[in-house]
């Protein structure tokens, strides 16, 4: 399968000052949470992918297509949602996301018809000929979403799609955001809500300082390989079966977690359990947040 | 009968299938967004009433010259028409479009950066190039409908008074015609590209456009001062009058006299006016093309 997203070597800078070093990413088709902190260069690598900027060195890759090579190529399969506005204050709605995706090259009456359909689709049907200097921050995301995904793009850059948004507003924005998929559209979700990307993607990309910090699944990259059993009484005999076993725990007052193991862990709490008859109250593997792993508290292994 | 009183239909989200256009596709959009942002149509109503009432004072002098030219053909068959023909219409017209374009270009151009419309622009299938095609081209065509249609209202009312005949008359003054769309392409490159390079650099559209009318209106007394200085090669600093040379170009192409413009008292050949205004309208588009190469 033909990774969504590729980049090797990829560098950047503005001058002396460098926004991405030695990337080297491959990506699959999904949806994507792109983290990182304030300079970590995720607009830089946003605006790589759309053929704004060349990189410094390296080369990048949009479904299959590089677009310092092939810019109309990539620019037909893709839709932006950029962090800032993006709306023209004097245009309404309908005339707008028309408008946007006759730029796509979609003719006009079809245009229209689709502009309807994706205004119905985010919510804004009944705001449709509102001009869109008059819309709330919630309605202007709404309509900045519609203008990336009117043209069926195979794939999307939604750069901060929830900020300014209040929680109800940002939760909608959530919900439209993991339907994405499907539709068969890819997205590429920039933010710093790591809860948001926790929530709507399925695949991760962590930068910092312009490097590649973690690059994987998300279910992967949460889980931490340790397992925590809670019993109702007698915590002591279980980890001194659980030490006799060959098992490698911590104590946290009536929590016992298994940090490692000769078998499966899970195995290993089941016999423990079974040989000193104590009732358990739980059993599970312990994941972390990618708030966790991106400030390093968490347990993560490369 | 059904006890239903409404059923909602979630239709989801449809994948399209259809013909795509292509860049000419995203380009021809361009024009005629362009075209309906110069004239307001689908705007606010005070977004119409400065371009059409500019459009109206542009219509008013040709429909006037007409008229006059029939008073005159039925009260004095014999008199000459004091008011003239398109070249004085052009002299007037001129400036319309100087006040016209000094409102269109920069809000073609200034609210798709103040509005972060760019952005939308740069994930379509289009180049930099493609972008300054699609709004050169929208303030080319509402400049030169500015220019042609009056001149049209002319050359058709005219031939319709002519008393050789309406046909006659429309096949003989076709060399009229092919002189208003030379002159045409003077004013519309001479007067729209310094108002389109304003408008690529500055941030508001108020002070673009009072910009642009202070260069142009400013630049025949500044033409005028160098014509008076005794300097050696004061001469060349005529040639800094925006203003004049679409209208050099227009007495060159129509035999009127030239007798009263700076540039030809110095002794500058007509042309000269002609090769300038080609210069500014290329280094407009290649200044353009640097500006909106690092955001698109």
């Amino acid at each position: 399968m033909t990774a969504a997203l590729a980049a090797r070597n990829l560098g950047h800078a503005y001058g002396d000052v460098v926004a991405l070093h030695g990337l080297d990413l491959e990506v699959p088709p999904g949806r994507i949470g792109l983290v990182g902190a304030n300079g970590a260069g995720k607009t830089t690598l946003i605006k790589i992918l759309l053929g704004i900027l060349d990189p410094t060195v390296g080369n990048v890759e949009v479904l299959g297509a590089d677009p310092a090579q092939d810019l109309i190529t990539v620019r037909s399969r893709i839709g932006y949602m950029p962090e800032g506005e993006c709306l023209p204050k004097d245009q309404t709605a309908a005339d707008f996301i028309s408008y946007a995706a006759e730029l796509a090259g979609v003719p006009p009456r079809e245009s229209r018809q689709r502009a309807s359909d994706i205004l119905t689709l985010v919510g804004l049907h009944e705001e449709r000929f509102r001009y869109l200097g008059d819309f709330s921050t919630g309605m202007k995301q709404r309509a900045m979403l519609a203008q990336a995904i009117v043209h069926d793009p195979e794939m999307v850059f939604l750069d901060e799609p929830t900020a300014g948004l209040d929680p109800a507003g940002r939760e909608e924005m959530l919900e439209l955001i993991s339907r994405l998929g499907e539709f068969g559209i890819n997205a590429l979700v920039s933010s710093h809500v790591l809860p948001d990307i926790e929530q709507t993607c399925d695949w991760v990309v962590m930068l910092d300082g312009g490097q590649v910090l973690r690059n994987g699944p998300l279910t992967g990259l949460t889980e931490t390989g340790v397992v925590e059993v809670e019993v109702v009484d007698g915590i002591e005999l279980l980890a001194a079966e659980l030490q006799r076993m060959g098992v490698e725990i911590e104590e946290h007052g009536e929590l016992l977690t298994i940090t490692s193991s000769p078998g499966d862990p899970f195995l290993a709490a089941r016999d423990a359990l079974a040989t000193t008859g104590l009732a358990l109250r739980r059993l599970g593997s312990r994941s972390t947040t990618l708030e966790d792993i991106f400030l390093g508290e968490g347990t993560f292994d490369e | 009968m059904s006890d239903r009183t409404g059923v909602v239909f979630d239709l989801g989200y449809k994948p399209y299938e259809g013909e795509r256009l292509g860049r000419s596709g995203a380009i021809r959009a361009m024009v005629k967004d362009g075209l309906r942002r110069s004239f307001g149509i689908r705007r606010k109503a005070r977004k119409k009433i400065y371009p059409w009432s500019m459009v109206g004072l542009a219509l008013l002098p040709a429909i006037v010259f007409v008229g006059l030219a029939f008073a005159i053909g039925t009260l004095a068959p014999d008199a000459e028409s004091p008011w003239g023909g398109h070249p004085q219409y052009i002299g007037l017209v001129g400036t319309i479009i100087i006040l016209f374009v000094a409102s269109a270009a920069p809000n073609l151009l200034i609210p798709d950066r103040e509005d972060g419309v760019l952005a939308v622009y740069s994930s379509r299938p289009m180049t930099a190039w493609d972008y300054i095609l699609g709004r050169v081209g929208a303030l080319a065509g509402v400049a030169s409908a500015f220019f042609l249609i009056g001149n049209l209202i002319m050359y058709i009312g005219f031939a319709a008074l002519d008393d050789d005949g309406f046909a006659s008359a429309l096949i003989g003054n076709l060399d009229d015609l092919a002189k208003v769309l030379l002159t045409m392409a003077a004013y519309v490159v001479g007067y729209g590209a310094p108002a389109l390079l304003v408008s690529t650099y500055a941030k508001r559209v108020g002070p673009a456009a009072g910009t642009y009318l202070a260069i142009v209106f400013l630049s025949a007394p500044f033409a005028e001062m160098f014509r008076a200085l005794d300097v050696p090669g004061s001469r060349y600093g005529t040639l800094i009058s925006v203003l004049q040379h679409p209208e050099v170009v227009r007495n060159w192409v129509f035999g009127e006299s030239q007798s009263d413009t700076p540039l030809i008292a110095v002794g500058f050949e007509p042309w000269v006016s002609a090769v300038i205004i080609a210069v500014i309208g290329v280094g407009t588009m290649y200044l353009m093309a640097r500006r909106y190469r690092r955001e698109l």
